[in-house]
């Protein structure tokens, strides 16, 4: 399993444009070891999960503190953190680069595979893996909402990574497909770390966290996760 | 956010058009773009959209991507039918109006009968020499990203289009173009924290396996 360690991470973001410029924190000091194969981020909108997420992966760099993935520094071997951390986003079609998504498969793998009989034998296990061959022509934009999210996972998880981060995947589905891509996680040999507003998905986890106004403010199992959130929501 | 247009997607086939080499396509693409540039009569530019129209049924790419991908492109013919007309003469007019179709057309058949990897490959090959200066992936890949979101800009003016028409202000072009160029502008940037989490614009010699 992958190990995630943040020491004192912290971000935060000027205020103003102006010399000596103000800052603001929107997250941290924050203090974790992420082992667990299965680790769920709950928290209200703008609490800081999705920045959180990003510095898993070094798409954000702590202003102060470090984070590393399996001892590697996300701010010095950021491409090599990223070969072992995927991102998937919430919208996946801001995901999908290219125009379909068998071409997105052979894109992630072109740094791996350079001959093209290669990465269009690997890309076509890859999409049977997925059971998406037979959408792997279609363009990006003609895929319903559930199988363009299957599809972004599968364009990232392509290279192997050892740990998926997802950033509210269900934001966008309807329950059916909000139902198989749980299904599909559970399926998955990698570490995965997922913001969501889903509860059922929250309480299918092995920990969870709860950020609230950029801290981890509750760190345990996801049933009292779970209430502890719903306690911070109801709160006046 | 919109139905296919010609450039959208590959048309898988078998036709002698998809059967062709790339560099021999990007050769004719190049020129039916310069077209308009050297010829001064109507008539050669007229042939050649009969010539492409031809390519497109050899190659038998569904006619209706092709209506699709022209009525996006229709309402900035006419307007610039109209003014080029009225800045030079009818016949300038057309010449300019058939050249951008042409162009166009031959654009799609490119990217609607070639993969964008195997585009992608041929770009990477043809950026090698100047590798000192830029890296070749990069290049292949903002091309690529390029042919992906050109369906996404014009279905985000269309969508845009029709909320303004709900609001009663389709005549007020600030009400179309502020509100795309701000979806534009944002669908940039996370197409680029979207390339950047997948290490697609890592440096290359960062990116060995086991560096």
């Amino acid at each position: 399993m992958t190990e995630v360690r943040l020491d004192g991470a912290t971000v935060t973001v000027p205020t103003d444009n102006s010399p000596g410029h103000r800052t603001r924190t929107i997250l941290g000091p924050v203090d974790l070891v992420l082992t667990q194969p299965r680790v769920t981020v709950i928290g209200a909108n703008g609490s800081g999960k999705s920045t959180l997420l990003r510095l898993l992966n070094g798409l954000v760099t702590p202003t102060a503190g470090t984070v590393t993935v399996d001892g590697l520094d996300t701010v010095r071997h950021g491409a090599r953190v990223r070969r072992r951390v995927a991102f998937a986003f919430t919208d996946p079609i801001s995901q999908l680069v290219m125009p379909t998504g068998r071409e997105d498969v052979e894109l992630s793998l072109r740094r791996l595979h350079r001959s093209r009989s290669e990465r269009r034998t690997a890309a076509e296990q890859v999409l049977d893996r997925f059971g998406l061959a037979h959408l792997a022509d279609q363009s990006v934009y003609d895929l319903s909402g559930g199988e363009r999210q299957l599809m972004a996972l599968a364009v990232v998880l392509a290279t192997e990574p050892g740990l998926l981060v997802l950033d509210e995947p269900t934001t966008l589905l309807d329950r059916r497909n909000t139902i198989r891509l749980r299904a599909l996680l559970d399926t998955l040999p990698q570490s995965v770390v997922v913001a969501t507003h889903d509860l059922d998905l929250a309480l299918a986890a092995d920990r969870s966290l709860v950020v609230d106004a950029g801290r981890v403010v509750f760190d345990g199992d996801p049933a009292t996760a779970v209430q502890h959130y719903m306690a911070l929501a109801d709160a006046p | 956010m919109n139905g296919p247009g010609l450039f959208t997607a590959h048309v898988p086939g078998t036709s002698v058009v998809h059967q062709m080499p790339l560099w021999l396509k990007l050769v004719g693409v190049l020129g039916v773009g310069v077209m308009p540039w050297v010829t001064q009569s109507v008539w050669p530019l007229a042939l050649m959209t009969l010539a492409l129209a031809g390519v497109v049924l050899a190659a038998r790419l569904p006619a209706r991507r092709l209506a699709r991908s022209m009525r996006g492109l229709l309402p900035v013919l006419v307007v610039l039918l109209a003014f080029q007309w009225w800045s030079h003469d009818l016949a300038y007019a057309v010449r300019v109006v058939l050249g951008i179709v042409n162009a166009f057309v031959a654009a799609g058949i490119l990217t609607a009968t070639t993969p964008v990897t195997d585009l992608l490959d041929g770009v990477v090959r043809a950026a090698r020499p100047l590798r000192r200066l830029v890296d070749p992936e990069v290049v292949a890949l903002t091309l690529g990203v390029v042919v992906r979101s050109v369906p996404w800009v014009a279905g985000s003016f269309s969508s845009v289009r029709e909320s303004a028409r709900a609001r009663g202000l389709d005549r007020d072009p600030r009400a179309v173009v502020v509100p795309t160029v701000v979806h534009v502008v944002a669908f940039a940037r996370s197409t680029g924290e979207a390339l950047a989490a997948r290490g697609l614009t890592d440096p290359a010699d960062d990116d060995a396996p086991g560096a």
